[in-house]
């Protein structure tokens, strides 16, 4: 199937700035995109760029097979849920939604029944005459979303949609976004630098930086196998060992890691001797016990900080060379580390290995 | 002793205050109250009251015809002038125009030029271009004093204005047009309310433009100078204290109207 939005070989520069830079991206009909990364990194550009409001410098943006590049935003199929909503004050709730149809010529009785049916989908049924004023935040984002959606976009485009809601709010609104979407089967565009948000909502997430994609795949790939130290780092916690191979064999590696011996799988990397490679260890594969662990890597620590979350306490553990592990455990084990010196095991499987070529920024 | 001295300044600042609301009110009252007097002369005692002033000037066409002048005249320059002033106003705030400090200063010229001067050189200059001295050349000079305030309340305004909200009229498939008409303008509509009513009030005012501009049609303000040529009478009064109660109601209106926009 042909995907909706094309992105092809997209460059936008400000002045001597590079915003994007030589973007290639396709986006499938009916799924979730997050495009994910810092601020600055060429995300929101890339969506001002797809709803017309700003103009790539070189390069083609398709949009449901056609070329768009320069049409301007009132004239292509896609519709964009903004930061601060930007409801019309003046107008009702309603008539807010009921905006864009008019304008694609429905007549009052389509207007109407369409209105009806895209309130009933969030609930607002009887805030149809209120003005945004007498809405809370969440409504406001409910509604703004509404009528982003009223006109049947191609592509429906959100601009970090949910910065302006508090915490459980957002979490709140991540879970009913995500459920909207899979309802109307619509391509939702997420923008976003959150990275929860983004693991939380998306069948793709896009991570950009610099201007540039660093890594684009299902929420589980990128946490998982990410496949740069910039992925490893933002997104979820990391600890991220810097080693020298020592030898490698097929899918074992056999590293140096601050005078500690690890093993790793290489993942294909095939690693000569002396190469230096970051293993990416995630705080939750690593293993607290008072006990040395029979299988895998192992390594002795004495625990430096407890840091209580509630439904896990994170142990901040030095090991030998005077590098810190972070690492997770689960409350019931909590109890029997008791003591400052502890054990830490992980399997190798549970690590990525990232060539230190690909380390750089 | 020490509190004594720390309210003294207080006490000064509100004793200077109370003198400046007699000064202000004093007068007004004085004019009202003659209106009201029994005689043929403006002098206390009062003696007598009666509305028969009133009725004199209701009935006075001189009087009514001027009403209905400066009316007109004020409709003329404040329709003219908040059109030009909001247009202003767009192209000050709109992207990618330079020299945006200069048409902001050009457009307020005209509010700090004083009366006397704007009003010789725009008599000057109408009758350069041919134009006769008349209601046209009246609209023009007040519709020039008048743009500033439109403009610098359009302005505040306008930059209140989340700027997304073009934006997403724009995202939602309406063009410039539309987008001005059912978004940026309803978002206008109290200060340029607020605006409007100005400019009526500084119109129905004027005197100085009005006469140097002016025909043989008298608006408001040259009835009533012309009519104290003749030396005061208790008509004028009443006359001034009608003008007087309308323009302030408007005014308190429009205040009351805009402020309760803003906050909402």
């Amino acid at each position: 199937m042909e995907p909706v939005v094309q992105f092809e070989n997209i460059n936008k520069s400000y002045g001597k700035h590079v915003a994007v830079d030589n973007l290639n991206l396709s986006i499938e009909a009916g799924k979730f995109v997050t495009l994910l990364g810092p601020s600055g990194c060429g995300k929101s550009t890339s969506l001002r760029m797809l709803g017309g409001f700003e103009t790539p410098t070189s390069g083609r943006i398709m949009l449901s097979g056609k070329d768009v590049t320069r049409v301007p935003p009132n004239k292509r199929n896609v519709n964009i849920v903004f930061q601060d909503y930007a409801l019309f004050p003046h107008m009702s709730v309603a008539k807010n939604i009921a905006f864009g149809l008019e304008l694609k010529g429905f007549d009052n009785q389509r207007i109407h029944r369409r209105v009806s049916e895209l309130l009933e989908l969030v609930q607002l049924q009887d805030y149809a005459n209120r003005l945004p004023a007498e809405l809370s935040g969440g409504q406001r984002q409910r509604v703004a979303l509404m009528r982003a959606l009223a006109p049947d976009p191609d592509v429906l485009l959100l601009d970090e949609p949910l910065s302006a809601l508090d915490a459980k709010l957002r979490q709140q609104m991540q879970i009913e976004l995500k459920a909207i979407q899979e309802k109307t089967g619509k391509t939702f565009m997420f923008v976003t630098h959150d990275q929860e948000e983004a693991l939380t909502m998306s069948d793709t997430i896009v991570v950009m930086n610099k201007g540039r994609i660093e890594q684009m795949g299902d929420p589980n790939t990128l946490y998982g196998r990410p496949g740069s130290v910039f992925v490893a780092n933002f997104i979820g916690e990391t600890n991220l060992l810097r080693s020298t191979v020592i030898s490698s064999k097929g899918d074992v590696a056999a590293l140096n890691w601050n005078g500690i011996t690890i093993t790793a799988n290489p993942g294909g990397l095939d690693p000569r001797h002396g190469e230096h490679l970051y293993v990416v260890l995630r705080p939750e594969a690593i293993h607290c016990s008072a006990a040395e662990p029979v299988l895998g890597n192992r390594i002795k620590g004495k625990i430096r900080q407890r840091v209580f979350k509630g439904n896990h306490t994170s142990l901040m553990v030095e090991v030998a060379g005077g590098a810190m592990l972070n690492t997770l455990v689960h409350p019931s084990d909590v109890a029997q580390l008791s003591s400052e010196d502890i054990w830490l095991g992980w399997k190798p499987e549970t690590t990525t290995v990232i060539p230190d070529r690909h380390a750089q920024n | 002793m020490r509190n004594m001295v720390s309210d003294a300044p207080r006490t000064t600042l509100t004793a200077f205050y109370w003198a400046f609301i007699l000064y202000l009110l004093l007068p007004l009252t004085l004019m009202m109250a003659m209106s009201f007097k029994d005689a043929n002369f403006v002098a206390f005692p009062i003696g007598d009251w009666t509305l028969d002033w009133y009725a004199k000037v209701m009935q006075d066409k001189q009087f009514l015809e001027a009403c209905l002048y400066s009316i007109m005249i004020a409709a003329g320059s404040t329709l003219a002038a908040t059109t030009l002033g909001t247009w202003i106003a767009m192209l000050i705030v709109a992207d990618g125009i330079r020299g945006r400090t200069i048409i902001f200063a050009l457009a307020c010229l005209p509010a700090v030029v004083p009366g006397m001067i704007s009003a010789i050189s725009l008599r000057i200059f109408i009758s350069t271009i041919d134009m006769p001295t008349g209601t046209m050349a009246i609209i023009l000079g007040h519709t020039v004093h008048a743009v500033p305030f439109v403009v610098v309340m359009a302005l505040t305004r306008l930059r209140s204005m989340p700027g997304n909200l073009v934006d997403a009229a724009r995202d939602l498939g309406a063009d410039g047009i539309v987008a001005f008409f059912r978004v940026t303008l309803p978002y206008l509509g109290p200060a340029l309310f607020g605006g409007m009513i100005f400019c009526v009030l500084l119109s129905i005012d004027d005197f100085v433009r009005t006469f140097f501009l002016g025909g043989y049609r008298p608006t408001l303000p040259m009835l009533i100078f012309a009519k104290v040529q003749g030396g005061m009478s208790p008509e004028i009064n009443a006359m001034a204290t009608i003008v007087l109660v309308v323009t302030a109601a408007v005014g308190l209106y429009a205040e009351f109207i805009t402020r309760r926009a803003r906050t909402r």
